[in-house]
C-alpha cells in the first residue's frame, strides 16, 4: 500500500508540473530559512555545554541604576573575591579573572617580538579547577600560584616557541611589556567544543601589581566595576544560589558608595548563570571572553520569525494550490471510493503526495541553504555552518520539519478531497467548488499582509537609515580622517611632535589638530562634575572630550558664547549647550566664567560650543566639556590626530601617500591606519544596516512565494472559467475588460491585505522607531506606495496568465464543452 | 436471497416541494440473477443503482443484503459491506488516468489489503482471461472505449464480487464492443455471478433473466 501511496502521488506531481514546482519552490523557500535559522541557533545554544558541573557555575556580575539609567556590567568589585572565599561557606571556587592589556611580549632567546596578543588574563590556579582544560605540561594545581607564572594555550606556545617541544618550553621566560620577565609553568589545549572562554595566556593573579595593578587580595576598591574584572564561582550545591545571593545582596549594602554625588546611585550584585552567559539574558552582558560579534536573543527571534512566515507563506501556497485543485482531482477520488477506498486511505495518500513535494524541497534547500547562508556571512559569527544540517540533530530537526510542514499544508487539502461524495462526483454534478473558497482567500490575504508588512518596513527602516547617515551631526564629518598614535610605552612623546609636525608640512592636509575621541564615537567617557547652585552643591553628569585648540576648527564646531581655552594645557572647560540647559542657564552667556569641581579641583568655563551628536543618533546629545590635555606626559590624553583631506578627492592619494611616508620614518614597526570620519559614522549604524540586508531578502522572498501561490491560484481559476471567458469574448468583450474581470477578486484580496498590513507595521515600526533619539516621519507615502509596489507585482503576475487566457480563441473551447 | 429493498423511498426537496427520486421500491433479488433496469432519462435507475450499491443513502425503507440490515449500518460497515461483495462498472470507464492497466486492476485488492504475491496472482489471472496481458503496461488513454470497459470490468471482478453493478456498460461503445461486453456479462453470470445493470437497449436488456422498469421513481409492471 505505502510504496503504491508513493508511486501515485509521485505520478501525480508529475502530472501537475506547474503546481509542483510553485509548491516545492515555495516550500524550499521557507525551509532554507528554517534550515539556516536553525543552524545559528544551534550553533548559539551549543557553547559551554561541556563543563562539568556548569549548573553550579555563575559569574557575579553587577547592576548599577543611577537615577532613571541603569546599566548592567559583566565585571564585579574585586575585593568580593577575597570576602567570598573567607566568608561564604555556600561558595567552593572563587574565580577572578582580569583582562590584562599587553603591549610587546619578547622570547629574548630568539628575539622574537610580539605586539598586543589578546585573550590575556590574571587570574589563579583556582581557573583551572573550576575549567578543566586538557594540560599538556605542567603542574595544574601550582601553575598559576606564585608571582611571574604563566600559562599558554598550546597555540601561543607555539607561537612564542616555534620548533619547541611542550616538555622544552615549561620553565622558559618570556618578557611581557619590555621588562616583566613570566616563566611559562604549564601549557594546556584550548577546548575543543565551542566555548566563550576564549582566553590564551594566564597570567598568574600575583604577578598583577607587576604589570601596575592593585593586589587583588587586599583591594578595598569596592566601587570600582570594570567589565575587565570578572568573578566567577561555583556553588557546593546548586541550591545554595539563594543564600550567596542574599549575601551579595547585604554585601552590596554594606559596601554602597557613599560619596555625594552617589546618593541616587545603586549597585547590587547578580548571579548569572553559565547557561546564560552567551546571551546576557536578563543581564545582557557580554561573553566572559573576547567575543567579536554578540549573539542577541532578539536578533535571534526575529531571524525566527522571519523564518517562520516564509515558512507559513510555502505552506499557505500549498494549501491554496491543492484545495483549488481538488475539482480536478475530484473523480480520481470518486473512483477510489468506490473500488472500496476508505476516506483514511483517501487522506493517506494526499498526506504522502505532500510528504514527498516536501521531501524534495528540503533536498533542495540543503542544496541552496548554504548559498543564502553565504549572503549572511558578514553579519554572523564565523564558524557558523551548514554542517549541523548533516549531524544526527540537524537530520532530526529536518525530518521532523518536514513531517510537520507537510502536516500543516497537506492536511487540509486532504480532508476535503476525502470528504467528496462519490456519486455525485462520478455523475459530474456537485462540483461548484465553492468548499474552501474563503479558506484559501482567507490565505492569500494572509501571504499578501506578510509581504507588504514586510515592504513596508524595509522602505521605513531603510528610509530611517538614510535619514541617520545623511542628517548633519552638527560637525563636519566629509573629507576628515584620523590616525592613532601608538601607545606611549614604546614610543616616547618626541614621536607624536614629529609626526604632528610631519602631518602639518603635507601640503594636501588642513586644520591638524590633537584630540582622543572623535566627535562622535563609541567611547563613553563621562564625569561627574560639580556645580554649586544658591549653595547647593549639585552633580552633573558630563562627557569629556578631549581636543587642542585646533579640533574645534577641524571638526567645524562653532564657538557659540565666551573663548576658546588659552591653551592645549590649561586647565580650562568648553561646554556645548546641552551643558548649558543641564545646569540650569537659560543663555550661553550665563555660564562663561562659572567653575566646575572636577575630582577636587574647580575648572572655569571658558566658552561654549554650539551642540553636536555625540554618539549614535539612537541616543540624545548629551552635556559634555571639551577641554586639552592636562594629564602627565607619559599618560597624555592626546591619542590621537585628526586633519583635513580637503574637498578635492583626487588629491587625496597624493596626500595619503606622504601619509604613509612620514609615519614610516617615525613609527617604523607600526602599522598605519587611518580611519575616515563619515566610516565611523557609518560604522554605528552596522546592526541598521544588517537589518535592512535582512528585511530586503525577506521581502524578496516573501513577495516571491506570495506571488508564486497567486500565479497558482489565478491559473486555477482561469482554467475554471474558460468558457466564461469564450461566452463573453462572443458577446464583444474586450481584452481589457476580461482582464479587469479576472483580476477584480485579486485586486480586492491585495487591499483587504493593506487594509490589515498598516495598522500592524505602524504599531511595529514605531516602536522600533523608539530607540532612536532621532527619527524620520513614518510618512503616509511610504504605506502608499508599499500597497501600490505589492498591487502592481500582483497585477503583473495575475496578468500573465489572465491575458493569454482571454487572448485565447474562443471557439476552441466552446465546442470541447 | 442475496439482498432485497422493502418500502425504499428518496427524495429531495427543492423549495418547499418535495421530489421523489425513488418512490415505494420493493425488489428482492436471488443469487445469480442477471436484472436489467429500464426507464426514460432522469426515471432513477442510476439512484437505484446506487442505493443497491450503497454508494447513495436512502430516506425511508429497509435494505437488506445477505440478512445485514444495510439501513441500520454505520458508514463504515456499509463500505466494507460493498468492498467485499460488490463490483461496479460505469458508463464512462472510469479508470484511474495515472494508473497503468496493470495497477487499475490491483488497486481494489490493494484496498482490501491482499498480499502482494496473491494480488500478482490474481491480476495475471485477470489479464489472462480478458485477453489483455499485452497491454497492461499502457495507461487508459492509450486503449480504445471497448477494451477501457474491459478492464472496467475486469477490475470490477478482480475481487471476486457477489454483485456486479452496471451502469450502462455499453452506453460509450459501440454497437460491437458493446455486444462483446454484453456476451462476457452473460457468460460471467453463467458463472454464478449475480448482475444488474442499467441500459436503455432493449437488446441488451434481453441478456437479462429479469426486467425492471421504472417510471418518475416507481416500478412499473
Amino acid at each position: 500500500m505505502f510504496k503504491n501511496h508513493l508511486k501515485i502521488a509521485w505520478r501525480s506531481l508529475l502530472k501537475n508540473k506547474v503546481f509542483s514546482v510553485i509548491n516545492i519552490i515555495g516550500l524550499c523557500i521557507g525551509l532554507c530559512a528554517a534550515m539556516i535559522i536553525g543552524a545559528i541557533v544551534y550553533y548559539d545554544l551549543s557553547f559551554d555545554t561541556f563543563h562539568n558541573d556548569k549548573n553550579r557555575i555563575y559569574r557575579v556580575s553587577s547592576v548599577i541604576t543611577f537615577g532613571e539609567d541603569r546599566f548592567t556590567n559583566r565585571g564585579a568589585a574585586l575585593p568580593l573575591m577575597q570576602v567570598l572565599r573567607d566568608n561564604a561557606p555556600e561558595v567552593e571556587l572563587v574565580v577572578p579573572t582580569l583582562n590584562a592589556y599587553i603591549q610587546m611580549v619578547e622570547n629574548h632567546r630568539t628575539n622574537a617580538k610580539f605586539k598586543n596578543p589578546t585573550d590575556v588574563i590574571f587570574t589563579d590556579d583556582t581557573y583551572f579547577q573550576l575549567l578543566k582544560y586538557p594540560w599538556l605540561a605542567g603542574d595544574q594545581k601550582t601553575a598559576l600560584s606564585r608571582p611571574g607564572q604563566i600559562v599558554l594555550t598550546k597555540e601561543m606556545a607555539k607561537k612564542y616557541f616555534p620548533n619547541a617541544q611542550m616538555q622544552q618550553i615549561l620553565g622558559q621566560n618570556l618578557v611581557y611589556n619590555d621588562s616583566i620577565p613570566l616563566t611559562v609553568s604549564g601549557i594546556v589545549s584550548r577546548f575543543t567544543e565551542k566555548s566563550d572562554f576564549t582566553f590564551k595566556e594566564f597570567i598568574s593573579l600575583s604577578s598583577a601589581q607587576l604589570f601596575g595593578k592593585e593586589n587583588v587580595a587586599y583591594s578595598s576598591n569596592w566601587n570600582d566595576t570594570s567589565s575587565d574584572n570578572q568573578i566567577f564561582v561555583k556553588l557546593k550545591e546548586r541550591g545554595n544560589k539563594a543564600s550567596l545571593q542574599s549575601r551579595l545582596n547585604a554585601l552590596a549594602a554594606e559596601h554602597k558608595n557613599k560619596a555625594d554625588w552617589a546618593t541616587n546611585f545603586e549597585r547590587s550584585f547578580k548571579l548569572q548563570p553559565l547557561a546564560d552567559f552567551r546571551f546576557g539574558a536578563q543581564l545582557d552582558v557580554p561573553p566572559p571572553g573576547s567575543v567579536p560579534y554578540r549573539s542577541d536573543v532578539k536578533v535571534l527571534m526575529a531571524l525566527g520569525f522571519v523564518a517562520l512566515f516564509l515558512l507559513l507563506l510555502g505552506c499557505a501556497n500549498f494549501i491554496n494550490l491543492n484545495s483549488a485543485q481538488a475539482l480536478t482531482r475530484a473523480k480520481d477520488i470518486g473512483i477510489r471510493k468506490t473500488l472500496g477506498s476508505s476516506k483514511k486511505q483517501v487522506i493517506q495518500q494526499f498526506y504522502y503526495e505532500t510528504l514527498i513535494l516536501t521531501t524534495i524541497a528540503a533536498l533542495l534547500s540543503l542544496l541552496i541553504a548554504p548559498l543564502l547562508l553565504n549572503q549572511f556571512q558578514d553579519q554572523l559569527p564565523v564558524g557558523i555552518t551548514m554542517g549541523v544540517l548533516y549531524k544526527w540533530q540537524g537530520l532530526l530537526g529536518i525530518v521532523a520539519l518536514i513531517f510537520m510542514v507537510s502536516l500543516i499544508s497537506g492536511l487540509y487539502p486532504a480532508w476535503v478531497l476525502s470528504g467528496f461524495n462519490p456519486v455525485s462526483v462520478l455523475k459530474g454534478q456537485m462540483v461548484k467548488g465553492t468548499k474552501g473558497t474563503r479558506l484559501r482567500k482567507g490565505l492569500t490575504v494572509f501571504q499578501f499582509v506578510v509581504a507588504q508588512v514586510f515592504i513596508i518596513a524595509t522602505l521605513v527602516v531603510g528610509k530611517q537609515l538614510y535619514f541617520i547617515m545623511h542628517k548633519d551631526m552638527g560637525f563636519k564629518t566629509e573629507n576628515i580622517a584620523y590616525v592613532h598614535i601608538p601607545r606611549p610605552n614604546n614610543t616616547p612623546q618626541v614621536k607624536k611632535e614629529r609626526l604632528f609636525g610631519a602631518l602639518k608640512d603635507i601640503e594636501g592636509l588642513s586644520n591638524i589638530s590633537y584630540g582622543r575621541a572623535t566627535p562622535a564615537s563609541t567611547n563613553y567617557w563621562t564625569t561627574m562634575l560639580g556645580h554649586f547652585d544658591e549653595q547647593k552643591e549639585m552633580f552633573q553628569d558630563t562627557q569629556m572630550l578631549i581636543g587642542d585648540l585646533n579640533y574645534t576648527k577641524t571638526y567645524d564646531i562653532p564657538l557659540i558664547a565666551g573663548r576658546e581655552r588659552l591653551n592645549d594645557s590649561i586647565k580650562e572647560f568648553v561646554a556645548n549647550e546641552a551643558l548649558v540647559k543641564a545646569l540650569g542657564y537659560e543663555n550661553p552667556t550665563d555660564i562663561i566664567g562659572t567653575n566646575l569641581k572636577y575630582d577636587t579641583v574647580n575648572i572655569q568655563v571658558v566658552g561654549v560650543i554650539a551642540n553636536f551628536n555625540q554618539h549614535s543618533l539612537h541616543s540624545t546629545i548629551k552635556p559634555m566639556v571639551l577641554t586639552g590635555d592636562w594629564s602627565s606626559n607619559r599618560y597624555s590624553n592626546f591619542t590621537s590626530v585628526h586633519f583635513d583631506l580637503g574637498d578635492d578627492s583626487h588629491q587625496w592619494s597624493t596626500s595619503i601617500k606622504a601619509i604613509e611616508k612620514a609615519w614610516a620614518s617615525i613609527y617604523p614597526e607600526e602599522e598605519l591606519e587611518i580611519h575616515y570620519m563619515d566610516n565611523t559614522i557609518k560604522g554605528f549604524y552596522q546592526k541598521e544596516r544588517r537589518t535592512v540586508k535582512l528585511l530586503q531578502w525577506a521581502t524578496a522572498l516573501a513577495i516571491i512565494i506570495s506571488c508564486l501561490g497567486l500565479l497558482g491560484l489565478v491559473i486555477h481559476g482561469t482554467e475554471r472559467k474558460t468558457k466564461e471567458i469564450s461566452i463573453r469574448k462572443v458577446l464583444g468583450a474586450s481584452l481589457a475588460q476580461l482582464n479587469m474581470l479576472l483580476c477584480k477578486e485579486f485586486v480586492l484580496l491585495v487591499g483587504i491585505a493593506f487594509v490589515i498590513a498598516v495598522p500592524l507595521t505602524w504599531y511595529g515600526l514605531n516602536d522600533w522607531l523608539q530607540n532612536f533619539a532621532f527619527k524620520t516621519h513614518l510618512s503616509w507615502w511610504v504605506f502608499i506606495s508599499g500597497g501600490l509596489g505589492m498591487l502592481i507585482i500582483a497585477l503583473m503576475v495575475v496578468s500573465i496568465r489572465t491575458l493569454s487566457a482571454a487572448r485565447a480563441n474562443p471557439i476552441k473551447s466552446l465546442r470541447t464543452e | 436471497m442475496l439482498l432485497e429493498l422493502k418500502n425504499i423511498f428518496k427524495w429531495v426537496n427543492s423549495g418547499s416541494q418535495r421530489i421523489f427520486l425513488l418512490k415505494d421500491i420493493n425488489l428482492s433479488v436471488e443469487e445469480g440473477e442477471f436484472i436489467s433496469v429500464m426507464g426514460p432519462s432522469g426515471s432513477g435507475k442510476s439512484t437505484l443503482l446506487n442505493v443497491i450499491g450503497m454508494l447513495d443513502q436512502f430516506d425511508e425503507g429497509e435494505y437488506y443484503f445477505f440478512d445485514e440490515s444495510v439501513h441500520k449500518l454505520k458508514e463504515r460497515h456499509r463500505s466494507n459491506l460493498y468492498k467485499e461483495y460488490i463490483g461496479f462498472v460505469f458508463q464512462a470507464y472510469h479508470l484511474l488516468d495515472d494508473l497503468t492497466v496493470y495497477e487499475n486492476l490491483e488497486m481494489p485488492l490493494l484496498y482490501k489489503k491482499y498480499k502482494g504475491a496473491e494480488r500478482k496472482a490474481m491480476v495475471a489471472d485477470m489479464l489472462d482471461r480478458f485477453n489483455i496481458v499485452g497491454k497492461k503496461d499502457l495507461f487508459p488513454a492509450q486503449l480504445s472505449g471497448g477494451q477501457q470497459q474491459l478492464v472496467g470490468v475486469a477490475r470490477a471482478l478482480i475481487s471476486k464480487p457477489k454483485l456486479i453493478l452496471a451502469d450502462e456498460p455499453t452506453g460509450n461503445l459501440n454497437s460491437k464492443q458493446g455486444e462483446e461486453i454484453m456476451d462476457l456479462f452473460k457468460q460471467l453470470n453463467e458463472e454464478g455471478v449475480t448482475i444488474i445493470q442499467v441500459t436503455h437497449s432493449e437488446k441488451n436488456a434481453a441478456y437479462g433473466s429479469r426486467i425492471i422498469n421504472l417510471l418518475d421513481g416507481r416500478m412499473v409492471k
